[in-house]
């Protein structure tokens, strides 16, 4: 089952005078399977705040639509049962974090009998307890950003958009929010990522999907995406097996390359990788590893975003 | 809308607003210490006439009232400009449009929450000099309780403009420059205008215009003017017609703020 279904999103900004035009999203469609954690890469001005603002109904699309749990977004309702935490929010400086979760806790629909007990257990999450009944505008950015992620998910979401949610968090609060999300995952939350730190995303991501001037470019779980077609470090024990394979006399299309510990080699398919194996065992080589190589996720996005920009020149 | 309260105490609108009415009823009593009210009333009444009483202390809280309500009036407008203006910048309105709340609920939670302040204040001020007019004159007349309605309804009217373009521009300067305007000068013009149009010109088009424009403006001058003295003086409303197209003006405006914040993109 799909938690989130975009269909055909389409936003396209008009300047004042209505000559200009900016295609901030153009017909994009996907699905986020529920209880999953879905990340959503994209350069500045990609569309990826756009298409969460529409999901949520802070901006309107100019074609096209999404559900959340099988309810259409014009359904106001719906965001009952989601969290969001915005980019650069800005709370009410004036209130204390226990009287932000619950001012926010109140207009999210939470259940008031449970909301003190609610909001003392989120501060406890976020460790923020100790800091509970000062001013907001005494915190951090690295507090804000944790009272954040309290607020968004006061109401019990079950679906939970968070945007640049380790932005301004030192190294081991992002891991603690990393810990957060997993448990979230594990609750059977879906989580919609936005987030420009990729390392951050690969580590908790199921899927990803990569948005540049509005257009999907790609979509797919990070291990299919990020692994290298027909590439594989082989760990043998051998010397000078690129000699040895010249010189067999053997028509292969694979060139191998030294890498530490072994070689990497292209093959044209699967038949050829056997092939090369056969070739090994008959030479009585030792393999010792057959791993298919895989791409950063960092050189994937910037593969993949020059690729588009290359192509829209 | 109790959040606006909040927002309002927090903003120091209230201290604001108290420390006002403190100074205007200290001065209240200051000069009623100072002068021998009952002198001056004696002397104006020379036949004991206690009806005639009456309508000397109803002028003289009337006197007072004149001089506070303009005060109170740009003091609320300066005080309320805000509230919608913050609810909309960017990092805070998308906390408030991703919650499950239309966004009329929204804007007229802060209408209504907005009023509640103003209401509370001038309340408290208009409460406080009738307590001691009353109390100096040992005479009561609830009458110029009124005097809050048409103060808080006045405002709510001049709120809606601010609230409309509040949605409009995002910012609070528009709307205050538009409301004082009105306040100050187009509705005592168009007031006096509407009277004397046609004595000023024969031109059919003017006089269209200036009347026309008169029945469009919330009339300020009227409820605060004629209005609520005739209230207070017993004489009754005798024009329905300002309150009546003051009241539509406030519609249209939230009606209009409204459909633009259900359609704005933020």
């Amino acid at each position: 089952m799909n938690a989130i279904e975009i269909i055909g999103l389409t936003k396209i900004y008009f300047s004042s005078g209505g000559r200009k035009k900016v295609e901030a999203l153009k017909d994009v469609s996907f699905e986020v399977a529920t209880g999953s954690i879905f990340g959503l890469l994209g350069p500045n001005g990609a569309g990826k705040t756009t298409l969460i603002k529409i999901i949520l109904g802070i901006t309107h699309p100019t074609t096209g639509t999404a559900m959340l749990l099988n309810t259409s977004i014009d359904n106001y309702f719906i965001r009952r049962k989601i969290g969001y935490l915005p980019e650069n929010h800005k709370y009410p400086t004036y209130l204390t974090g226990v009287e932000v979760l619950k001012y926010f806790g109140q207009l999210a629909g939470a259940e008031p009998n449970s909301l003190k007990k609610k909001t003392d257990e989120l501060l406890e999450l976020v460790k923020l307890s100790n800091w509970k009944k000062n001013k907001i505008k005494t915190y951090s950015k690295g507090m804000m950003q944790r009272l954040g992620l309290a607020q968004a998910l006061i109401n019990d979401p079950e679906i939970i958009f968070l945007d640049e949610p380790t932005d301004g968090v030192d190294p081991i609060g992002r891991k603690e929010i990393r810990d957060i999300l997993a448990d979230l995952k594990a609750q059977g939350k879906t989580i919609f990522l936005n987030s420009h730190l990729l390392s951050e995303v690969e580590l908790v991501t199921d899927r990803i999907a990569i948005l540049n001037k509005g257009v999907l470019l790609k979509i797919g779980s990070v291990t299919e995406l990020t692994e290298k077609k027909e590439e594989y470090k082989i760990s043998v024990d051998a010397e000078n097996l690129i000699e040895e394979i010249a010189s067999s006399g053997r028509s292969f299309h694979l060139k191998p390359q030294k890498i530490n510990g072994g070689y990497s080699i292209n093959v044209s398919g699967d038949e050829e990788l056997n092939l090369f194996i056969d070739f090994l065992r008959s030479k009585n080589y030792l393999i010792k590893e057959i791993v298919p190589l895989k791409s950063s996720l960092e050189d994937l996005f910037i593969n993949i975003v020059n690729e588009s920009e290359k192509g829209m020149k | 809308m109790l959040y606006t309260l909040r927002e309002a105490f927090a903003r120091k609108v209230f201290l604001f607003f108290m420390i006002i009415s403190g100074l205007i009823l200290l001065t209240e009593i200051v000069i009623f210490s100072m002068v021998d009210t009952e002198k001056i009333i004696v002397s104006l009444n020379s036949t004991g006439d206690p009806l005639m009483r009456g309508q000397i202390i109803e002028k003289i809280e009337l006197a007072v009232y004149s001089f506070i309500t303009s005060l109170l009036l740009l003091l609320a407008i300066f005080a309320s400009a805000s509230f919608v203006p913050n609810m909309l910048e960017k990092g805070t309105v998308d906390l408030f449009l991703s919650k499950p709340i239309s966004r009329s609920q929204l804007l007229l939670g802060k209408y209504f929450g907005g009023l509640l302040v103003v209401f509370i204040n001038i309340s408290f001020l208009i409460l406080g000099m009738w307590l001691l007019v009353s109390f100096k004159f040992s005479y009561w007349d609830f009458s110029f309780l009124s005097t809050i309605l048409f103060i808080v309804f006045t405002f709510a009217v001049l709120y809606s403009l601010l609230v409309f373009f509040g949605v409009l521009t995002q910012g609070s300067t528009a709307g205050m420059m538009i409301a004082y305007f009105i306040y100050i000068i187009l509705s005592p013009l168009l007031a006096q205008a509407y009277i004397q149009i046609d004595v000023w010109t024969e031109n059919k088009i003017y006089i269209y215009l200036v009347k026309g424009l008169y029945y469009i403006v919330p009339k300020t001058a009227e409820l605060l003017g004629t209005d609520a003295i005739n209230v207070v003086t017993g004489a009754g409303i005798d024009d329905y017609q300002p309150i009546i197209t003051s009241f539509l003006f406030l519609i249209l405006m939230l009606g209009f703020s409204i459909v633009l914040f259900r359609k704005k993109d933020f």
